[in-house]
C-alpha cells in the first residue's frame, strides 16, 4: 500500500497542466462562471477538444483497440482531476471520453461505433442523457416516455427533464420504455437531436445559464437501428455506465483547491488567525481528502480489473459530504467570494449544488451502501 | 498509488487474525467496563507483531494495519504506541507504552500500571519513565472508558531524555489514534450491523428501516474514510495527513457512538451486549491530543501556516 504518485503518473499531470496552461486563455476563470453546459462553454469546449484530441488527451485512457493509449485508470483519473479543478474546460464532452464513448464500444452495433465513436475522439460531438422524467426521477424505472415499434421504425412519445447539456447537443442516450416490465421494458434509443418532434426548453437553474432543459418527444421517428442493446437491456446497460460516471467526476479535488484559495484569500486580509476559521478549514481539508482516498480505493480496484460495487457509492457521499463543507465555509467565512469576489470559488459553489443530487441521488447512494456494503436486510417494497 | 494490500501484508494480517481467533468474541463480564487479556497480549510479543514497523518490508502501513485489525478485538491490547510510536524513541522501553502531553498529565492515562513506560512529549523534549505503583493513583478500576485507565499522582524529579523529536512524536502519537480508531469504528460499526440486523420489531428487521440504514450508511462513509486516512497518514510521514486522520476519527467517533446504542435499544444500555467495548473507547479517544479542536490548528498549521 503507497499513496504516492508513480514519476510517469507525475510527468502525465504536469503534462496536462502544460497543455491547460498553454490553451485556456488569460480571462479563463471568469470565462468559467458559465455553466458547464452554457452555450459560451460548450462553444469554447468545441475547439478545446479538438486540441487535446491532437495533444492525445482526450482519450488516452481507452484502449488501443479503441485509439486510445491504454494508460489505466489513474491516468484517467489524473486527466479527469486537472479538468475538473481547471473548471471542465471539456463542458459536456468529459462524458463522451468518460463513459459514453466506453459504453458504445461495449454494446453498440458496428455501425454505431462507425457513426459516433469518431466524432468523440475528434472532440466534436456532445450528448445528452435522457434518464429522468417528470415522475421518474430516483424513481428511475419508473419512467413513462414511449418507444412503439412500427414497420422497423421506433416512434417516441413522452418527456424528459432536468436534462444537461440538451439544449446543444446533437445525440440524446435516451431511455425509452418498450414493454411494461419495470426494469426489463426499459430500452435504450440513440436519438439525434435534430430529429423533428423533438422539443427542448430550457430551465432556469442554480449552475448557470443553460445548464438543464425540459425535453418533450412528440411522435419522434428513428430507425430500429437507433436502439442501442437490445430490447429490455438499458438497465444493465445503464448500471455499467454509471459505475464509470460516479467516479467520473472527482469533485473533492476541485472543493480541495476551492478551500485552498479561500484561505489563501483570507490569509492575504489578516483574517485567517481566528481559531475556528483555522479548525473549520482543517476539518473541510480532512472530509476532501478522505473523500479522496475513499475515490483511490475504488480507482485501484479498476486497475486490478475488479468489477466496481457499491464502494462507489461510498466513495461518492463522502465526496458530497466534503464538497457541502467546503460550500458552507466559503459562504460563512468569506461570503463577499460569491458576489465578485472570486469567480472560482463562485464557479465552485455553483457546481456544488449538483453533488448529492446528479448521476443518483445521495440518498440512493445510502440506500445502495445500506443494502451492497452493508448487507443490511432489505427494505419491504 | 497502489492501495491494495501487498503479499507481506497480507500474510500478516492473517496471522493476527489466526492469533486473535480465540479472542474474536467477549466474555459476558461484570467487572467494570475494560477487558484486556495478558494471553494476547504476550502472544502479539512473543510473535513480533508490534515490532513490524521496524521491518523493511513491513514498515509504518503494516504496523498501521495490525493496530487496526486489533482494535476491531473486544480485548484492548496496548498495540498502537508500541507499534507506530516506541520505535521512533526507543524500540527497547517496556510496554505497555502511555503517551502524555507535558502540562497535560491529569488525564486518564490507557493502560498506566506499575512497569509501564510514561512518555511526557512536549517542549522540553521526549521525555519518559517506568511507572511505580506509588507514582500511580489507587481506584483506578471503575471507570467508563472500556480500556484500563489509571491516573498519575506523582510525576518523577527526573526524567530520560530521548533524542526523538517531539513534533514527529505527536505526529505518529496521531497516526496511532488515527488506526486504533478505525478498527474502533469499524467494529462498532459491524457490531451494530449484526444486531439490527436480527432483531425484529414491527414484524421485520429493524434494519429495514430507512432511518437507520441511512445513518447506518453514513456511518460507514465516514469508517471508510477514518480507515483511508489512517493508512495514508502512515505511510506519507506527512504532519498533515496526520492531524487530518485523528481529526476526522475524532469527528465520527463523536457522530457515530450514540447512534449505534440508540439502534440497540434497551440492548444498547447492557453490559451484556460488547458494543460498549468499542464506543466507550472512541469515546476516550476523543480526548486525545486536545480533542477535534486541536487537531483541526495543527493540520491547519502544517497545510497553510499563519
Amino acid at each position: 500500500m503507497q499513496f504516492e504518485w508513480t514519476e510517469e503518473q507525475d510527468s502525465f499531470r504536469h503534462k496536462i497542466r502544460e497543455f491547460l496552461h498553454a490553451n485556456l486563455p488569460d480571462d479563463w476563470e471568469k470565462f468559467s462562471e458559465h455553466g458547464p453546459a452554457s452555450p459560451a462553454l460548450t462553444a469554447f469546449a468545441r475547439g478545446f477538444c479538438v486540441k487535446l484530441a491532437e495533444a492525445g488527451l482526450l482519450f488516452p485512457h481507452w484502449p488501443q483497440d479503441m485509439g486510445g493509449e491504454g494508460l489505466g485508470p489513474w491516468e484517467q483519473q489524473i486527466l479527469s482531476e486537472e479538468m475538473w479543478i481547471a473548471g471542465e474546460p471539456r463542458g459536456g464532452q468529459y462524458m463522451n471520453v468518460n463513459w459514453i464513448g466506453p459504453t458504445l464500444q461495449k454494446y453498440g452495433t458496428a455501425e454505431q461505433k462507425a457513426r459516433y465513436l469518431e466524432p468523440i475522439t475528434q472532440g466534436e460531438s456532445l450528448w445528452c442523457q435522457g434518464f429522468s422524467e417528470p415522475d421518474a426521477g430516483s424513481d428511475l424505472a419508473s419512467l413513462r416516455t414511449r418507444a412503439v415499434l412500427t414497420d422497423g421504425h421506433y416512434v417516441i412519445n413522452g418527456q424528459k427533464i432536468w436534462t444537461s447539456y440538451a439544449g446543444l447537443a446533437d445525440t440524446c442516450f435516451l431511455l425509452t420504455r418498450t414493454s411494461d416490465d419495470r426494469k426489463k421494458g426499459i430500452t435504450i434509443v440513440l436519438v439525434p437531436m435534430d430529429t423533428p418532434g423533438i422539443t427542448v426548453r430550457q430551465i432556469p437553474s442554480l449552475i448557470g445559464e443553460g445548464d438543464i432543459h425540459e425535453v418533450f418527444f412528440d411522435d419522434v421517428t428513428v430507425p430500429e437501428t437507433a436502439r442501442f442493446g437490445e430490447e429490455g437491456q438499458a438497465w444493465e446497460i445503464v448500471a455499467y455506465s454509471l459505475r464509470n460516471e460516479r467516479l467520473g467526476i472527482p469533485r473533492f479535488v476541485l472543493a480541495r483547491a476551492a478551500l485552498d484559495r479561500a484561505v489563501a484569500m483570507l490569509q492575504d486580509r489578516g483574517d485567517f488567525a481566528r481559531e475556528h476559521v483555522r479548525i473549520e478549514a482543517a476539518r473541510c481539508a480532512a472530509l476532501c481528502e478522505g473523500a479522496g482516498t475513499a475515490n483511490y480505493a475504488v480507482v485501484q480496484k479498476r486497475t486490478e480489473g475488479l468489477t466496481i460495487g457499491a464502494e462507489s457509492s461510498s466513495a461518492r457521499y463522502a465526496t458530497v459530504m466534503a464538497e457541502r463543507a467546503v460550500c458552507d465555509f466559503v459562504v460563512e467565512f468569506l461570503p463577499e467570494a460569491l458576489a465578485g469576489g472570486s469567480p472560482y470559488l463562485k464557479m465552485h459553489h455553483q457546481r456544488g449544488i449538483v453533488a448529492g443530487i446528479a448521476a443518483g441521488s445521495a440518498e440512493i447512494q445510502l440506500n445502495i451502501i445500506a443494502s451492497d456494503v452493508l448487507e443490511l436486510p432489505r427494505e419491504p417494497r | 498509488m497502489q492501495l491494495a494490500l501487498n503479499e507481506d501484508q497480507r500474510q500478516v494480517l492473517d496471522f493476527v487474525e489466526a492469533l486473535a481467533r480465540p479472542f474474536a468474541s467477549a466474555p459476558l463480564h461484570d467487572a467494570g467496563l475494560a477487558l484486556e487479556s495478558a494471553e494476547l497480549d504476550a502472544a502479539l510479543v512473543e510473535n513480533g507483531f508490534l515490532d513490524v514497523l521496524a521491518v523493511e518490508e513491513l514498515g509504518p502501513v503494516t504496523a498501521a494495519l495490525v493496530v487496526e485489525k486489533l482494535a476491531r478485538l473486544p480485548f484492548a491490547v496496548e498495540a498502537a504506541f508500541s507499534a507506530l510510536v516506541r520505535p521512533l524513541i526507543d524500540p527497547d522501553l517496556p510496554r505497555p507504552i502511555c503517551l502524555l502531553e507535558e502540562g497535560r498529565t491529569c488525564t486518564p492515562v490507557r493502560f498506566l500500571r506499575p512497569g509501564a513506560t510514561v512518555v511526557v512529549v512536549g517542549a522540553s523534549g521526549v521525555r519518559s519513565f517506568t511507572a511505580r505503583e506509588e507514582q500511580i493513583a489507587p481506584a483506578q478500576e471503575d471507570t467508563l472508558y472500556a480500556y484500563p485507565v489509571a491516573f498519575l499522582a506523582d510525576m518523577p524529579e527526573t526524567m530520560t531524555l530521548h533524542a526523538a523529536d517531539p513534533a514527529e512524536i505527536t505526529r505518529a502519537w496521531r497516526v496511532a489514534m488515527a488506526a486504533e480508531a478505525a478498527g474502533l469504528l469499524g467494529a462498532a460499526l459491524a457490531s451494530t450491523v449484526t444486531y439490527v440486523s436480527e432483531r425484529k420489531q414491527f414484524g421485520r428487521p429493524l434494519a429495514t428501516f430507512q432511518a437507520m440504514r441511512h445513518r447506518l450508511a453514513e456511518a460507514q462513509v465516514l469508517t471508510n474514510c477514518t480507515y483511508w486516512l489512517a493508512m495514508r497518514a502512515a505511510a506519507t510521514g506527512e504532519a498533515a495527513d496526520a492531524a487530518m486522520a485523528l481529526l476526522h476519527a475524532q469527528e465520527a467517533a463523536r457522530r457515530v457512538c450514540y447512534d449505534y446504542h440508540q439502534f440497540l435499544g434497551g440492548m444498547g444500555m447492557t453490559l451484556e451486549h460488547p458494543l460498549h467495548l468499542w464506543t466507550y473507547r472512541l469515546k476516550l479517544l476523543t480526548s486525545e491530543l486536545g480533542g477535534r479542536g486541536e487537531q483541526g490548528l495543527a493540520a491547519a498549521a502544517a497545510l497553510w501556516g499563519e
